[in-house]
């Protein structure tokens, strides 16, 4: 307990300290993940490959297509018909807490330029193999919640894989440490309560930044407390509830921003909150469309703003 | 190759914009058509960069520090501007005397591009010290840095940038030994560092011994005129001409992923699409100029709340933290550098320099400023390509005939499209080194 209370402590110091707007000395030098070049230009040759064949399929499909959407999908009974340039939804974004959320973006962006990112600069020293590890052990947790809501969705062919993909890094993969089910060709495809409540006709809400999470809609947010919601009521092997959980939780959020190549304000522009708000609503509402794809309805037209 | 597309999604934010007002002086109309010297490939390789199996070996290593620097001569910070206090650069030492590439980012980029990282790791790798700093139009140094806010005038931009790099030097850790200065830098930073060499020709603070300029423009208004006429004739010049474009490519990726059957818009599905919609010379036109207009938007906008010239910020009050830019946005969108020219930047320096004149504003900023120096001190190279971008065959020839055997001219690349390719890197340090032909020692 007086661990966890430390803990505690610390966070909200940090939190303080970001929010004072710290490193305010004239001169700062701070040492950051060395480049590697030559690993670099290695898998930019291997992204060239992919992307010659992406553009060869796409030359195949337009050859092969008809016009219809939908002809690469496995499920061509129920396709809809494609979108036109008049179905996309209205540039404006619905944010009626945008005073709050700039406030909040602010916010984040300091805590990150303070904390978060230094942090998870430090842990990028890790070796690899450990971080690795990491990554596809949290990544194993969560396909608890994929395969709930996989089937919620009704979409019980990814459930299953999801279910497939737990059951063998479990015990193949060694408590998840090891991403073994990817090898046998099930790789990973999360989803979460988001994609069920949009799966079920939920728009995505009004633009929502949360305190130290980011980006996100008032579904997402409803949606990620459901999933941390269900997984602590799960509780696997006490990990959400017992003495670890803090630093699990902190470990986690390591992996995660470690992950993340984006910086706020590298772009150095007073417009980047306008411009991520528009990629993220626009990447979810895409993202819709992928769920509604093989619905039997019609969807009405989008004409409101978009995310309302 | 993904960046250029979310460009293009990114660009897609906004665009109906008010009436425009005939402005009253204007930049001369750029000559010659709207794609320079480029063609197809010219095109394709400015939106793609040089393929990966082309680059020259690069260093498995490359240490990186972050350099965070408040300058002594920084006015207050504009409270939207509140994230750009401080001019950060990179920095990568070796760990024993060695020269000092001092490289300088290309038009409204920081300085930790992509095209950057290249270039430090072949400098690095070939054992420079290497410091990588933003284009003076990078927002982060129109407000940390700049002299007078108003971005894009030559000889200010590099009085800026000279003043920065000594204050830079100057805060280096201690251990780091350097044995020269040389300074390069691709697209407009070419003709900044070409510029800030020729400006320590008369101070002689860091006595700058060689100066590279990659793909540099010759006339920059003429340059950015081409950019604005590639914006209006592939996006288009009126007010719907952006919402049309992001209408177009959101049902394009749409039923794209749609028929994709995955679950998230991830970074592999973002690749396939670009294969997809990128396909004609019109599709790469308008990549190319949309990424343009995006960093023109930024510099418009500082131009605008430092200068006081109100096209969008109203002096009296202008914007907070929490006030929506997204209609400032949105009309600045539809401007064209033209626009910035007549209602931000001559005013600005008209007003600052009594005997300037908008003829003189605008002959102030071709590299012919420094002609002289160019043709007669044999320490400025350069490397441009046949199929350039950003210059006409007249431009291409004044920069030949100038520099004479200290440029290098390769058939293909686009702007930039091979910079970190074999030959351009194994040319670039040979005039760095001086064992270029004809090079003084």
């Amino acid at each position: 307990m007086a661990r966890s209370g430390a803990l505690k402590l610390a966070a909200i110091g940090l939190v303080a300290a970001a929010l004072a707007g710290c490193a305010s000395e004239s001169v700062s030098i701070r040492s950051v993940p060395p480049e590697n070049p030559a690993a670099e230009n290695a898998a930019a040759i291997e992204s060239a490959a992919a992307f010659a064949a992406a553009a060869a399929t796409a030359a195949a499909t337009a050859g092969a297509s008809t016009g219809e959407a939908g002809q690469g999908s496995h499920d061509t009974g129920h396709v809809k018909a494609p979108l036109t340039a008049a179905d996309a939804p209205s540039m404006y974004t619905y944010d009626p807490w945008e005073r709050l959320n700039r406030f909040t973006y602010r916010f984040n962006a300091r805590f990150d330029d303070a904390v978060f990112r230094p942090a998870a600069n430090a842990y990028l020293r890790i070796p690899s193999p450990i971080r690795s590890g990491v990554h596809n052990f949290f990544g194993n947790l969560s396909e608890i919640d994929s395969v709930i809501n996989y089937a919620l969705q009704w979409r019980l062919k990814l459930g299953a894989r999801s279910l497939g993909r737990f059951v063998i890094n479990s015990t193949v993969g060694v408590g998840g440490l090891f991403d073994v089910a990817a090898r046998f060709k099930l790789p990973g495809a999360p989803t979460g309560l988001s994609a069920t409540l949009g799966k079920w006709g939920m728009h995505p809400g009004p633009y929502l930044v949360i305190p130290f999470l980011g980006p996100s809609t008032l579904r997402d947010g409803l949606g990620f407390l459901g999933d941390y919601g269900t997984s602590y009521e799960i509780d696997v092997a006490k990990l959400y509830r017992g003495n670890v959980s803090w630093g699990l939780g902190g470990l986690n959020a390591l992996d995660q921003r470690s992950n993340v190549s984006f910086r706020y304000y590298s772009t150095g522009s007073p417009f980047e909150y306008e411009n991520i708000r528009f990629l993220y609503v626009r990447k979810r509402l895409i993202e819709d469309e992928g769920l509604h794809a093989k619905d039997r309805r019609k969807k009405p037209p989008a004409e409101e703003p978009a995310g309302e | 190759m993904p960046i250029a597309f979310a460009a293009l999604l990114a660009g897609a934010v906004c665009a109906r914009g008010t009436e425009l007002d005939a402005p009253a002086i204007l930049p001369p109309p750029a000559s010659g058509p709207a794609v320079g010297l480029a063609d197809s490939a010219g095109l394709r390789a400015t939106v793609f960069g040089t393929p990966p199996q082309d680059m020259a070996a690069m260093p498995s290593k490359v240490p990186l520090v972050e350099i965070n620097i408040a300058l002594p001569w920084a006015r207050p910070v504009p409270d939207v501007f509140w994230f750009d206090r401080k001019l950060r650069v990179w920095f990568s030492a070796q760990h024993k005397p060695a020269p000092l590439a001092v490289v300088i980012s290309g038009t409204g980029s920081d300085g930790n591009t992509s095209k950057l990282s290249i270039l430090r790791g072949a400098l690095y790798g070939a054992g420079y010290h290497v410091l990588t700093m933003p284009s003076p139009t990078f927002p982060g140094f129109i407000v940390s840095t700049s002299s007078t806010g108003v971005a894009g005038d030559l000889m200010q931009d590099g009085h800026d940038l000279y003043a920065a790099m000594q204050q830079i030097i100057a805060h280096l850790p201690r251990k780091v030994r350097i044995n020269e200065i040389d300074v390069l830098g691709y697209s407009l930073g070419g003709a900044n560092a070409a510029i800030v060499k020729s400006i320590d020709a008369v101070e002689g603070k860091l006595k700058i011994h060689r100066a590279v300029m990659i793909d540099p423009p010759v006339n920059l208004f003429s340059s950015i005129g081409r950019l604005d006429k590639l914006f209006a004739a592939n996006i288009g010049s009126d007010d719907d001409a952006v919402e049309r474009l992001y209408r177009t490519l959101y049902a394009e990726l749409a039923n794209l992923y749609r028929a994709s059957d995955r679950v998230q818009l991830d970074e592999e599905f973002i690749l396939g699409a670009a294969a997809s919609v990128l396909k004609t010379d019109a599709e790469f036109s308008a990549a190319i100029a949309l990424s343009f207009r995006i960093d023109l938007v930024n510099v418009f906008f500082a131009g605008d709340l430092y200068a006081g010239t109100g096209v969008v910020v109203d002096p009296k009050h202008p914007p907070r933290v929490g006030d929506s830019l997204e209609t400032t946005q949105r009309i600045l969108r539809n401007k064209p550098f033209s626009e910035y020219f007549s209602k931000v930047f001559a005013p600005f320096y008209l007003q600052h320099r009594p005997n300037s004149t908008a003829a003189s504003l605008i002959a102030d900023n071709n590299l012919d400023i420094i002609g002289d120096a160019l043709r007669s001190n044999p320490d400025y190279y350069a490397q441009t390509n046949g199929d350039e971008v950003i210059l006409d065959r007249r431009e291409q020839a004044w920069l030949q005939d100038t520099l004479g055997s200290r440029i290098v001219v390769y058939d293909h690349g686009g702007h930039l499209g091979n910079v970190g390719e074999r030959q351009q890197v194994s040319d670039m340090l040979a005039m760095l080194a001086g064992r270029w032909p004809g090079a003084a020692p």
